[in-house]
């Protein structure tokens, strides 16, 4: 039943894209390179071609926002759809540089996860940010929970752990017994922080940091750490294409964040993207984007139409969402430069 | 005349692709235009109004909002809004959201206040308004002295910061102090090596020195993350000494002080040897054969005849070298541990992470004075060699 209703829902929206569509639009994307980009031609943006005629022309940028502020103040947009990071989809909409979608782009915001759908944007990818362990150096039992990560005396051994306060101090709250969805309160609460840095004093000694997950990795992989937070995706990797015998402990709780898609307000083809974002938001669409990368999109439906064996890698993925919160971006853009200077003042203490 | 004519294209390139746009952002590092052209109204109705005589008068909330819809319109009022962020943590979103609704006539009613406070209750706050009294006028000493861990106090006195946050004085110490080691330790390993390299017949002198040249040529990026795989607690260094019985247990060689200096020593090392090079070349050999000859035992010709000679490359070569140390961040960040890392790497954080351009301008202004004040000292005591080596000759 459930599934003749997507395909209905699918029909009629693909009829509706196919109407409105002009076939001499040309719409430019600007998205994070590399592979991702790749996912998203191969997966997304060639199909929604095929079917409309629209090309799409693919640019690579790293999230600046002064580079959007720059067009729209200038008035010389040549961005139309672009990828930028949660936190400046918040500040940018709130400065007018992006164009509000309404339910009728997004489809029913309640059939987003949490924090996937905002004023001015809906998730490109969803990413988390988890706790993965090498079996190979930990004999029997692998740690369960962010308590464990912390214990050192349970599980000898180097932490890896990245080399900020954001997403750093989540995980120190959680091992603090924190449940995830409560992390953010206990934060702002006066003492909250002090709190998480008074977990990582704990481990301090322990902790080998990195600040590319490229680095993270090869610590994983030459024993310098037994376990390590990394990017979800990043890990999955490693296990597929190098045979690694690595594991994710999805259920000792982790955040997910998101980089949105998000129409630049004064857009030369405001009106051919947003009708592609449309399209976009239907589950299926989105799915063909996970099917390639092991990041989630936003709709919760999307991931059934992602093959099982992969559906197991998502975040998005109904076995390990509701392990995951997501990250709190009005706490970060506003609390974001102060805390990252407490925390390197603290790390090179 | 004709030789003037042919420099004026020279002066005007470092003039403008280098003096000036170093001249800018220096500049930023004491510019407050962003808040003060930006609240104009407001800092004329605040005139002598302080927040301990109560709250904000109405007449100040009244240019607060003109002034705020008027930035919204400009496109303005994000970088105010960040810059206000910047000095009383969490106003961002209160700065952007009030501006939204002054310049979509929200807050047109009169009085101001009833209308203000009710959607923002933040502008009752005396920290905020203390915040944005000090912010008045085009110039702030604001990032200069936080970038020395100094801030205003209430009373409006300069004070320390409160010791969690003290962060940019000992990054300043440590990056002096890295690249003073990094110096010493390529200035000792260079003199024999130099010497090597000149003293060679010329075929091998020849294969020597491109063996020096040719790590100058390979990206610095490998060149620092092959010391990862070197150093790691299972690498080959571990290994062998773990297997020759020197150790019972690895070592932690990676994300130390000490496999800092070493990929640091590597990168820069040719250059020192590049410089000791071409002094050595033009020092004659017989100088030391006459010393020796006269009975000197070797150290003390060494020491008394060729240091004074060589001294002007071995300065060249610190110079360089020191200078070169002194704004790294990519190595430290990939091969140091959190206690190695140096004023660049905040440097860069400032520009490119949170876009507080004042603040890594206040610090790119120390970073050049330290870099004005070694060069001064070497210029000294390249003057002070000259009489003694230039009175032998």
């Amino acid at each position: 039943m459930l599934k003749f209703k997507h395909s209905l829902c699918l029909a009629a929206a693909l009829a509706a894209s196919v109407a409105t569509a002009r076939a001499a639009d040309t719409i430019t994307v600007v998205g994070w390179g590399g592979n991702w980009d790749k996912a998203y031609k191969e997966g997304v943006w060639d199909k929604y071609t095929e079917l409309t005629g629209t090309k799409i022309v693919q640019e690579e940028w790293g999230g600046e926002l002064a580079k959007v502020r720059a067009q729209v103040q200038s008035g010389s947009v040549t961005w139309d759809l672009i990828s930028p990071e949660a936190p400046s989809v918040e500040i940018g909409c709130a400065e007018g540089l992006f164009v509000p979608l309404t339910p009728e782009i997004t489809g029913d915001p309640s059939k987003y996860l949490p924090g996937t759908i905002m004023e001015c944007g809906v998730a490109s990818d969803t990413w988390a940010t988890i706790l993965a362990y090498n079996a190979d150096a930990i004999q029997g039992e692998g740690p369960k929970s962010w308590a464990d990560y912390f214990d050192v005396e349970k599980f000898p051994g180097k932490r890896g752990m990245l080399a900020q306060a954001q997403y750093t101090l989540e995980n120190a709250m959680m091992a603090d017994g924190v449940a995830p969805a409560d992390v953010y309160t206990e934060l702002r609460k006066p003492g909250g922080v002090d709190r998480a840095f008074a977990m990582l004093d704990k481990i301090k000694p322990h902790v080998v940091w990195w600040s590319s997950s490229t680095q993270a990795m090869q610590n994983l992989a030459s024993g310098e750490v037994v376990m390590t937070d990394q990017y979800n995706a990043r890990v999955t990797n490693d296990i597929v294409n190098e045979k690694k015998n690595y594991k994710i402990v999805w259920d000792a709780g982790f955040f997910y964040g998101t980089d949105m898609w998000s129409v630049v307000k004064g857009s030369p083809n405001e009106k051919a993207a947003l009708e592609m974002l449309k399209w976009f938001s239907i589950p299926e669409n989105q799915a063909g984007f996970s099917k390639l990368y092991a990041y989630g999109t936003g709709r919760v439906e999307a991931a059934e139409f992602v093959p099982e064996d992969w559906r197991k890698n998502l975040p998005t993925s109904p076995e390990h969402a509701k392990f995951g919160a997501t990250y709190d971006t009005a706490f970060w853009v506003e609390n974001k430069e102060a805390l990252e200077a407490r925390f390197k003042a603290w790390q090179a203490q | 005349m004709l030789m003037t004519l042919l420099v004026v294209p020279l002066v005007l390139f470092i003039l403008v692709i280098f003096l000036w746009p170093v001249a800018r952002f220096l500049a930023l590092s004491v510019d407050n235009s962003d808040i003060s052209s930006n609240l104009p109204q407001t800092f004329a109705a605040i005139g002598d109004w302080q927040p301990s005589q109560g709250p904000p008068p109405e007449a100040v909330l009244a240019a607060l909002v003109g002034d705020l819809a008027n930035a919204r319109h400009a496109g303005s009022d994000g970088v105010l809004a960040q810059l206000i962020n910047q000095r009383l943590v969490g106003t961002r979103f209160l700065v952007i959201k009030t501006a939204r609704d002054a310049a979509e006539g929200r807050l047109d009613e009169r009085p101001v206040k009833d209308a203000l406070l009710a959607a923002h209750p933040g502008w009752a706050e005396p920290a905020l308004w203390t915040e944005i009294i000090r912010a008045r006028g085009p110039l702030t000493d604001y990032y200069l002295l936080g970038s020395l861990d100094l801030q205003r106090s209430p009373a409006g006195g300069v004070e320390a910061v409160p010791a969690d946050r003290a962060l940019f004085l000992n990054a300043l110490g440590r990056t002096v102090w890295i690249s003073f080691i990094v110096t010493v330790l390529c200035a000792v390993l260079s003199l024999p090596l130099a010497q090597a390299i000149v003293s060679a017949p010329p075929r091998w002198s020849r294969v020597m020195f491109a063996m020096v040249l040719f790590p100058l040529w390979t990206s610095l990026l490998v060149r620092t993350v092959i010391w990862i795989i070197v150093l790691q607690k299972n690498g080959p260094v571990n290994a062998a000494l773990v297997a020759t019985g020197l150790l019972g247990e690895p070592l932690t060689l990676i994300y130390t002080r000490f496999s800092l200096y070493v990929a640091m020593v590597q990168v820069l090392l040719p250059l020192m040897v590049l410089s000791l090079v071409s002094v050595m070349r033009r020092v004659p050999t017989n100088y030391m054969k006459a010393a020796l000859s006269l009975g000197a035992p070797w150290l003390t010709a060494w020491r008394r005849v060729q240091l004074p000679l060589i001294m002007p490359g071995i300065l060249a070569g610190s110079a360089i070298v020191f200078v070169f140390a002194l704004g790294y961040y990519i190595t430290p960040m990939l091969v140091g541990g959190p206690t190695d890392q140096m004023i660049s790497s905040y440097i860069a954080f400032y520009t490119n992470t949170t876009l507080n351009w004042g603040l890594a301008a206040a610090l790119s202004v120390q970073l050049l004075l330290i870099l004005m004040v070694s060069a001064l000292l070497f210029w000294t005591a390249r003057a002070f060699m000259r009489s003694p080596a230039e009175a032998t000759q």
